[in-house]
């Protein structure tokens, strides 16, 4: 499966901030890749960079093996890219109908019968001028223009942004039925990590600017586990030496430890996983507890910790 | 369909240019008649002792005595006046915005992810821009072509064409100044203000330098005077304007949004 999204050693500098730091990255064609990171940790900048609207420091970048940065490859870097940008902010002064006709003159392999779909699905009526279109409903028709172009990678910055939950949902799902049906590549970046969950396959974690964690969904979760230990009294202040322990809290008789990839290792998930925890509940045995459970985690557990771990 | 959304986008301006500064021309044929009834009053009182005395007394007896005929009215009152003075505001009007004040609306990124260089977003815009403002600069002579027989006057289309012509070359230079200020400044009213500065100080420089009088190439001074354009006035203003347009189109192209 090639990348249809590379970085290496990516830097943006904006006057005195670095929005990204060195940043790695790689998107496998034919994916579902949720880019998460906090507010701020570079996930619009690197939106904006692979699309040539901002220039980067120093490092490289290439979509479809083009670089952005030139004049000619960025127009065919973006005729084959379609972008929903984190406002959703259109022409206020078209109606629907201009803006589908604005757009789909840019695009010669606009699905007509897609947005006529579209268009009854979202009720969105053409002859509507954007100005006075709710924040959800600009929402479609943004997703609309994106999904009717015919392009093999969909760059959605914060999608669900500002959606109540039932109309997020029904975005999600035009998504998922749409990447189904055209077989098409999804980058998306979000801090909803509910709906990363839902419909990636793979995911980015990225910090100030920095991978911390990359890699497919199922082996990331592989990857990190959760030990939970009962004990007959309180929970004993211990200190787990095991490589791959990453986080402990002790609450009564319960003692839970976090386990992953060891700190500082490579960003880049490798199948290696359960050895970190077989290896931290070796070591916790010598304590006696009464039970001890292995559970898988959530991309929230995984999030929070990468996040932290940087700090 | 650039084109269509950089129409979209200024019609308002260029409609209320368009039609402030036609009819400043076309009722300055109908202002005609009421000065011929003044000047008897004028010509009696121009070489009063207080006049001489300021100096005033030459221009005001030129003034006069140019808008005796009709030609030479339309030229001091319109042509001069009206639209090269008003002209240069809604030429800077109409080169203010693009793509950064697009940036505040947020509707920037859309654009700017559409497979179209910069270079054509802002051909589109500029290009726009000068039709609109070509328009504007001949519509309004021709105006006074139409209207002139209704008082039984003559104002050859000749004139009217090549002031015209005068009229759009010398705006473009603001219209394209405010096009590169409009590469620097995301906001509307800093390019419209500053570009009004420099106009203004361009005006007062003009005094002491007459090279700098790039408002006598717009008023067509020289064709009204001496049935010849201002060819170099004309080609220096023509210039100006394609490398300000060209540096805007250069500044555009380095920038982060």
């Amino acid at each position: 499966m090639s990348d249809v999204i590379e970085t290496a050693g990516l830097w943006k500098v904006y006057e005195d901030v670095e929005a990204l730091q060195g940043l790695d990255l790689r998107v496998p064609q034919g994916s579902i890749f949720g880019f998460l990171g906090r507010n701020g940790a570079g996930k619009t900048t690197t939106i904006k960079v692979l699309l040539g609207m901002a220039r980067p420091t120093r490092g490289e970048a290439r979509v479809f093996g083009q670089s952005p940065f030139d004049a000619q490859s960025g127009v065919d870097i973006r005729r084959r890219v379609a972008f929903v940008s984190d406002e959703k902010d259109l022409y206020d002064y078209m109606t629907v109908g201009e803006i589908i006709a604005f757009t789909r003159s840019f695009y010669p392999r606009w699905r007509n019968d897609l947005e006529q779909q579209y268009l009854r699905k979202f009720e969105l009526a053409p002859g509507r001028v954007i100005r006075g279109l709710s924040r959800g409903t600009r929402t479609k028709v943004a997703l609309l223009l994106a999904l009717c172009r015919g392009a093999e990678l969909l760059m959605l910055d914060e999608p669900t942004s500002g959606l109540d939950p039932a109309m997020a949902e029904d975005v999600l799902q035009s998504l998922v039925a749409h990447v189904g049906r055209e077989a098409s590549t999804v980058f998306f970046s979000s801090h909803q990590l509910s709906e990363v969950e839902q419909i990636a396959d793979h995911v980015a974690i990225i910090e100030s600017g920095q991978t911390v964690v990359s890699g497919p969904l199922d082996e990331l979760r592989a990857q990190y586990q959760r030990i939970e230990l009962v004990f007959e009294g309180d929970a004993p202040d211990i200190r787990v030496h095991a490589p791959g322990k990453h986080r402990v809290r002790r609450k009564g008789r319960v003692l839970t430890v976090l386990t992953g990839p060891p700190k500082g290792g490579p960003s880049q998930v490798n199948a290696a996983g359960s050895s970190h925890a077989t290896a931290v509940v070796e070591e916790l045995r010598g304590y006696r507890p009464t039970s001890i459970d292995v559970t898988p985690v959530t991309l929230k557990d995984i999030f929070l910790e990468s996040v932290k771990t940087e700090e | 369909m650039l084109w269509h959304k950089a129409w979209l986008e200024t019609r308002w301006r260029f409609i209320i240019a368009l039609l402030i500064l036609t009819m400043m021309a076309g009722s300055s044929v109908y202002g005609f008649i009421a000065t011929q009834r003044l000047l008897p009053v004028l010509n009696a009182n121009s070489g009063s002792a207080t006049v001489e005395a300021t100096g005033l007394g030459e221009a005001i007896r030129e003034a006069i005595e140019l808008q005796k005929t009709f030609r030479g009215f339309v030229w001091y009152q319109a042509i001069r006046q009206n639209l090269t003075q008003m002209g240069v505001f809604f030429a800077i009007l109409l080169g203010c915005g693009g793509l950064l004040s697009e940036s505040t609306k947020g509707s920037a990124l859309f654009t700017l992810a559409l497979p179209v260089t910069r270079k054509r977003l802002f051909g589109a815009r500029a290009g726009t821009g000068l039709a609109q403002w070509f328009a504007i600069a001949m519509v309004a002579p021709l105006s006074i072509v139409l209207l002139a027989p209704s008082i039984g006057e003559r104002f050859s289309i000749v004139d009217a064409l090549a002031h015209g012509l005068c009229v759009f070359v010398g705006g473009a230079v603001f219209f394209s100044l405010a096009s590169f200020l409009s590469t620097l400044f995301g906001d509307v009213w800093r390019p419209l203000l500053i570009a009004i500065g420099i106009a203004c100080a361009i005006a007062l420089a003009s005094f002491a330098a007459p090279q700098l009088a790039i408002f006598s190439v717009m008023n067509g001074e020289s064709y009204f005077r001496y049935g010849t354009l201002p060819w170099t006035g004309l080609l220096v203003s023509a210039v100006l304007a394609m490398a300000l347009l060209y540096s805007a189109a250069e500044t555009l192209e380095r920038r982060d949004f």
